[in-house]
């Protein structure tokens, strides 16, 4: 089930929060509704921590992770990464790299088991990232963009990319992560994915400029709905409705 | 009716000259991811229906400037004009929600009367003045736009296809919602001699970040500050504080900010 909401004014919600199968992440500072929500649909299952990068709230934007790790820029302070420490699960590995590249959100995408990079990140990064995240690492750029973090949201079922991918570069990239993929926008035809959308296997959160159209093409992908027909309907009807007059 | 209005300029930057033709054009669906950001603190930090707000702006082609640079990929605005009555959308969430913002914020009880006539009993005479640009926007557009703006709303008082649309733009005042930079100490008198002012914010403690609302405030039926939780760029003044600035217009006043508008930019 997707979740449509709006960090203070602003529909990119991608951008201030982080989410993955094991643990999420929102900034400090939104109104408390950003945080209840988030916290409505996860707090049952696994911690939602507030915490700044760098003292900045684009936390979305500057780190990269998945259920086996999280990786921090350098900019991170020492008290930031001792809370995300004491917060986040055991299991997870916390670890603050030295990268130039600083904005680890925008130049990694990844689930649980691959991840797309940059095609300008040094080698000892790369290692990094298959390190503690677990992860296959392909260095890929998506419609011709080098920020493969801020154009495409994949989770272990499925993926979202920039709506200008080619047919075969999509086809290339679905056999690379092995999952099926989806050109899209969000946001009401922002081509900024991540930017717009947190998503883990499931459960998504996208900004409210959201159409309804959008929000069923993500439902689908990422195979958000229930299986049973029953329920694929009312979530259907619930998506595709947006107000009652 | 589409004007293109060609502005050809050439701005000159350490390294070289660049020229941009900006042209004028009517509200046009696309154009609202640029038109929101522009929009974005334009009620300070609250949280309502600005995506409302910006649909309704671009509904109406009428009246409605978006400025661009002529042979943009990207389509950008750079400015956005327009006027709204604030009683043919009352009924719009987005005009509710600016209402009662504008009614939370006033602290002067003298204004606060005003306001809530204005925007209640007399709003089908009041039309909304939204006007937003990048801080960069080169000042010769202003009496252009402004000129663009007020002549489309008097051709709206002939040219629309019912008699209450024409009646709907024949505003007798209009609201303005602004930001502006004041001093301080610009409210306590005793602090006079301590003050130290640089001579650009021309003696009433106040800096407009648009320089057309100066002339607006003079002519001002009234107007009121209030305080505002977004903070813009570190300016240089640190004793200046950003604030959220409401003034209404009478209509009969415009003509002769037109005429000012024309001078202001001539001597800048």
């Amino acid at each position: 089930m997707a979740t449509r909401l709006m960090f203070e004014n602003s529909c990119e919600v991608g951008v201030f929060s982080k989410l993955t199968n094991a643990y999420c992440l929102v900034a400090i500072g939104g109104s408390e509704s950003f945080y209840s929500t988030f916290e409505a649909e996860l707090a049952d299952v696994f911690p939602v921590v507030k915490t700044s990068i760098g003292g900045t709230r684009i936390i979305g934007r500057l780190c990269a992770g998945n259920k086996n790790g999280l990786l921090l820029p350098h900019t991170t302070t020492d008290q930031e990464l001792q809370h995300l420490r004491n917060s986040l699960p055991d299991q997870v590995v916390v670890q603050r790299i030295e990268e130039r590249l600083s904005a680890l959100g925008n130049c990694i995408a990844c689930n649980d088991h691959v991840a797309l990079t940059h095609t300008d990140l040094d080698r000892e990064t790369e290692e990094m990232i298959a390190d503690v995240l677990g992860v296959e690492v392909f260095r890929q750029t998506i419609a011709g963009n080098i920020l493969v973090g801020s154009y495409c949201s994949f989770s272990n079922r499925g993926g979202l990319v920039h709506p200008h991918t080619s047919i075969e570069d999509l086809d290339e990239l679905s056999t690379l992560l092995q999952v099926p993929l989806v050109a899209g926008t969000v946001n009401r035809g922002s081509e900024v994915i991540a930017a717009g959308l947190t998503v883990n296997d499931w459960t998504a959160f996208c900004g409210s400029d959201t159409t309804a159209t959008e929000l069923s093409v993500i439902e689908s992908v990422f195979k958000l709905r229930e299986a049973q027909p029953s329920a694929l309907v009312d979530e259907m009807r619930k998506s595709l409705i947006d107000s009652y007059v | 009716m589409e004007s293109s209005l060609k502005q050809k300029l050439f701005v000159c930057l350490l390294k070289g000259v660049v020229q941009a033709d900006f042209v004028f054009f009517d509200p046009k669906p696309d154009d609202f991811h640029g038109v929101k950001i522009l929009l974005q603190t334009y009620l300070d930090d609250t949280q309502w229906d600005l995506s409302g707000f910006v649909d309704l702006i671009l509904a109406q082609t009428t009246v409605g400037t978006v400025v661009k640079i002529e042979g943009d990929d990207d389509d950008t605005p750079f400015a956005i004009v327009t006027a709204l009555n604030l009683g043919r959308y009352k009924d719009h969430k987005c005009i509710k929600e600016l209402k009662e913002f504008l009614l939370k914020v006033c602290q002067e009880k003298d204004v606060i009367r005003d306001l809530r006539l204005l925007m209640g009993e007399q709003a089908h005479d009041v039309g909304l003045l939204v006007s937003q640009r990048v801080v960069n926007l080169p000042p010769q557009l202003l009496p252009p736009l402004h000129d663009a703006l007020f002549d489309e709303v008097s051709w709206a008082t002939e040219d629309e296809p019912t008699a209450e649309l024409r009646n709907s733009f024949r505003f007798k005042c209009y609201l303005l919602v602004s930001k502006i930079y004041k001093h301080k100490n610009a409210n306590q008198k005793n602090n006079r001699n301590l003050i130290r002012r640089s001579g650009s914010d021309g003696g009433d403690g106040i800096v407009y970040i648009k320089p057309e609302d100066e002339n607006f405030h003079k002519l001002s039926l009234w107007s009121f500050s209030f305080p505002m939780h977004t903070q813009q760029v570190e300016t240089q003044e640190a004793n200046y504080c950003l604030m959220g600035f409401v003034m209404a217009v009478e209509t009969a006043k415009i003509s002769t900010f037109r005429q000012q508008l024309q001078s202001l930019v001539v001597e800048s």
